[in-house]
C-alpha cells in the first residue's frame, strides 16, 4: 500500500504548476513587468483619489505667485497664471488614463467586429471590408486622427473618437484571420447543425475562441494610445488650453522655455505612464512568445 | 519574375490606394464638419455673400456628392488645396515653400535613426542578455515611451541652453542670410554656393532636431533588428557558416545581416509615419520652419484647409515611401525573383 501512495504522491509532484504559479514565475523572471505594474496601478489610484490629495484645485489661479520654481508651497512650481503644477499633474491623470483606455476599448471592439464579420461572411463583404482596412492602414494613423479631430472640432471627446476611428484596422486584420481558422472547426459545424443562427454562432461560438490575441494586442497598445492622445492635445486638437491635460500643459510650457518645470513635470508624467504600460506589454510578449524568451 | 513585371504590378496596386486616400480626405473634409463653408472660410468672410458664392462654385458644393468629389479631385490635380484661413495664402504654395526644410530634416533624421536603431539592435542581438544588450534596450524603450516633444525640450535645454554646443531654434542664425535658392535645402544650397560658413550654421541647426527624430524612430527599428537577427542567428545555415571556419564578423555581417534585413526594411518604411508625426511635434519645438511647424500652427489655430492639405500630403508621402520599400524587397528577397 505504501508503495502506491508514494507513487501517487510523486505523480502529484510532477503535476504542472497552476496558472497563478506560472504567472508568479514569469513575474519573478521579468522584474520590469512588476515595476510597470506598480507604476501603472499607482497612476490609476492617483486618478481616483486626486481630488482628495491634490493641494489645490487644478484651475485655481494665484497671480501673485506666478511662474514660481518648485518650492515647498508649489512642489512642481506654478504656471503663468499661478496655478499649482503638482495639482494639475495629479488631476491630469483623470483625463489621460480614461482617454487612452477609451481609445483602446472602442477602437479594438470596432476592429474585432469588423474583422469577425469580414472573416465570417466572406465573399464580397469580406473583400470590401478588407480593402477598407488596407486603405486606413495606408494613412499614418495619427495624421488621420488629426484630420478627423480638426473636422469634428477639437475637444477631448472628439480626440478620443478620432483616435478610435483610426485604431481598428490591425485588430480587424488579426480577427479576420483567426475567424477564418476557427470557422472550419468541427464544433462550429456542430453549432450550425444544431440550428443556431449565424449571428449566434459568430458571437457565441467563434469569437470567444479567437479573442485572446486581440486582448493581448490591446494591452500592448495602451502606451501608444496614451502617447497619441497626448500628441493630439499637444498640437491643440484636444482639450481647451486651460485644461490640466499633460500634453496640453507641455505645449503651453514651450512658450516658457526657461521655466522648465512647466513642461518637464507633465512630460515626465506622460513618459512614466507610457513606460509602465510598455514594460507590461513587453513582458507579456516575452512570456507569451517563447522564441523571444532568453534561454 | 523580372523587375519590370514586379514594378508594374506594384504600380497597379498603388493607384487605387492613392485614389482611396483622396476619397477619405474628401469625406473628412466635406461630410464630417456640420458646415464645410464654416470650416473652410475665415470668420469675417462668412457675412460676405460673394465670397461664399465663389467658394460654393469652386468646390461645386451645390452639386451632388459624387460630382463634388470629382471637382475636388480636379482641383487637387491642378495643385489647388484650398486657401489657408490663418495666412490667407494657397495651402499648396505654403506647403511647397516649406517642404524642402522638412525633407532636409527628415533625411538627416532617418539616416541617424537607421544607424542608431540598427546599431543598437545589432549590439543587443550579438551580446544578448549582457549589460550592453540591457543598455541598448533601455535606450530603445526611452525612444518609444518618452513623448518626442519632451525629448526635444530636454535636448534643447541641455545641448543649447546649458552646454551651448549646438545651435538652437530656427534654420539659420538670425543675422545670416539664406543661401540662393536652388533646392530650398539650406545645407545643399550653401554647398552649391561654396559657402562653408552658412553650411556649417545650417547643419548645426539641423543636428538637435534630427537627433530627436532619430531617437524617436530608432526605438522601433532596434527592436525589430534585435528580434529578427536573434531569429536568424539560430538558423542552421549560420552554424554551417561557422563550421566552414568563417570569421564571426563575416558570419554575422554577411549571412546574418542580409537575412535579417527584410523585416528591418519593412519597419523603416512603416516608421516613416512616425517620422512625419514626429516632424510636427519636433519642428514646433525647434521653431523649425518646415511642414511640421506649419501643421502645428494650423492646428492650434484650427486652420482646417491647411490641416487637410498637410494630412493629404503626409499620406501620399507615406504611401510613396512604402512603395519604395516594396520595390527594395525585389533586391533584398531572392524568393520574389524566383517566384
Amino acid at each position: 500500500m505504501s508503495s502506491i501512495s508514494s507513487i501517487s504522491s510523486s505523480i502529484h509532484e510532477f503535476e504542472s504548476p497552476s496558472r497563478s504559479q506560472q504567472a508568479l514565475y514569469h513575474l519573478r523572471r521579468n522584474p520590469l513587468v512588476l515595476f510597470g505594474l506598480i507604476i501603472a496601478i499607482l497612476w490609476i489610484a492617483i486618478a481616483f483619489i486626486s481630488p482628495a490629495i491634490a493641494p489645490v484645485e487644478p484651475l485655481q489661479q494665484d497671480l501673485v505667485n506666478r511662474l514660481q520654481a518648485p518650492n515647498e508651497l508649489f512642489l512642481m512650481g506654478s504656471d503663468e497664471l499661478g496655478r499649482d503644477i503638482f495639482s494639475r499633474v495629479l488631476w491630469g491623470s483623470r483625463i489621460t488614463i480614461p482617454a487612452g483606455l477609451a481609445v483602446i476599448i472602442i477602437g479594438s471592439s470596432l476592429g474585432v467586429i469588423i474583422g469577425a464579420v469580414a472573416g465570417y461572411a466572406g465573399g464580397l463583404i469580406d473583400e470590401l471590408l478588407m480593402r477598407l482596412t488596407e486603405l486606413f492602414m495606408a494613412f499614418p494613423f495619427i495624421i488621420l486622427a488629426m484630420a478627423v479631430t480638426a473636422a469634428l472640432g477639437p475637444d477631448i471627446r472628439n480626440a478620443v473618437l478620432a483616435l478610435s476611428a483610426v485604431w481598428w484596422p490591425r485588430y480587424a486584420r488579426i480577427l479576420r484571420g483567426l475567424v477564418l481558422e476557427v470557422k472550419s472547426q468541427e464544433y462550429v459545424e456542430a453549432a450550425h447543425s444544431a440550428g443556431a443562427s449565424g449571428l449566434y454562432v459568430l458571437f457565441r461560438t467563434i469569437l470567444p475562441n479567437c479573442i485572446a490575441p486581440a486582448v493581448i494586442l490591446a494591452t500592448l497598445d495602451i502606451g501608444t494610445a496614451v502617447i497619441s492622445f497626448a500628441a493630439l492635445s499637444f498640437i491643440g486638437l484636444g482639450p481647451e488650453p486651460s485644461s490640466p491635460e499633460w500634453g496640453r500643459m507641455v505645449s503651453i510650457g514651450i512658450d516658457f522655455f526657461d521655466q522648465w518645470w512647466m513642461w518637464l513635470f507633465p512630460g515626465l508624467a506622460i513618459a512614466s505612464l507610457v513606460m509602465a504600460f510598455n514594460f507590461i506589454g513587453d513582458g507579456l510578449r516575452d512570456i507569451l512568445d517563447p522564441r523571444l524568451r532568453g534561454e | 519574375m523580372n523587375f519590370f513585371r514586379y514594378f508594374v504590378r506594384r504600380v497597379v496596386f498603388i493607384i487605387p490606394l492613392l485614389l482611396g486616400i483622396t476619397v477619405v480626405a474628401f469625406i473628412i473634409a466635406n461630410a464630417i464638419p456640420a458646415d464645410p463653408i464654416n470650416a473652410n472660410l475665415p470668420p469675417n468672410a462668412l457675412n460676405d455673400e460673394e465670397t461664399i458664392a465663389a467658394f460654393r462654385k469652386k468646390w461645386g458644393l451645390d452639386k451632388p456628392l459624387h460630382e463634388q468629389y470629382l471637382t475636388y479631385l480636379g482641383n487637387l490635380l491642378r495643385g489647388d488645396m484650398g486657401t489657408s484661413i490663418k495666412w490667407r495664402t494657397p495651402v499648396a504654395e505654403d506647403i511647397a515653400k516649406r517642404l524642402p526644410a522638412t525633407i532636409e530634416l527628415a533625411t538627416l533624421g532617418i539616416m541617424y535613426g537607421i544607424v542608431l536603431g540598427v546599431g543598437l539592435g545589432l549590439v543587443s542581438a550579438i551580446w544578448k542578455n549582457s549589460w550592453a544588450d540591457y543598455i541598448a534596450r533601455v535606450i530603445a524603450l526611452i525612444g518609444v515611451s518618452f513623448p518626442v516633444f519632451l525629448i526635444a525640450l530636454v535636448f534643447l535645454t541641455l545641448f543649447y541652453a546649458q552646454l551651448g554646443i549646438a545651435a538652437g531654434p530656427g534654420r539659420l542664425h538670425i543675422l545670416m542670410r539664406p543661401p540662393p535658392t536652388v533646392t530650398g535645402m539650406y545645407t545643399i544650397d550653401a554647398l552649391l554656393n561654396g559657402d562653408w560658413k552658412t553650411f556649417g550654421n545650417a547643419l548645426s541647426h539641423l543636428i538637435l532636431p534630427a537627433l530627436t527624430l532619430a531617437l524617436y524612430i530608432s526605438g522601433i527599428i532596434s527592436r525589430i533588428t534585435r528580434s529578427s537577427l536573434l531569429e536568424v542567428l539560430n538558423q542552421d545555415y549560420m552554424r554551417t557558416a561557422r563550421a566552414k571556419g568563417l570569421r564571426e564578423r563575416y558570419v554575422i555581417g554577411f549571412h546574418g545581416m542580409r537575412n535579417s534585413l527584410i523585416p528591418v526594411v519593412t519597419v523603416i518604411g512603416l516608421s516613416y509615419g512616425n517620422l512625419l508625426v514626429g516632424s510636427i511635434l519636433i519642428e514646433s519645438i525647434f521653431a523649425y520652419p518646415g511642414i511640421g511647424f506649419y501643421m502645428f500652427r494650423a492646428s492650434t489655430s484650427q486652420d482646417f484647409p491647411a490641416i487637410m492639405g498637410v494630412s493629404l500630403l503626409f499620406a501620399f508621402i507615406y504611401v510613396g515611401v512604402n512603395f519604395v520599400v516594396d520595390i527594395l524587397y525585389f533586391f533584398l528577397d531572392p524568393r520574389i525573383r524566383v517566384a
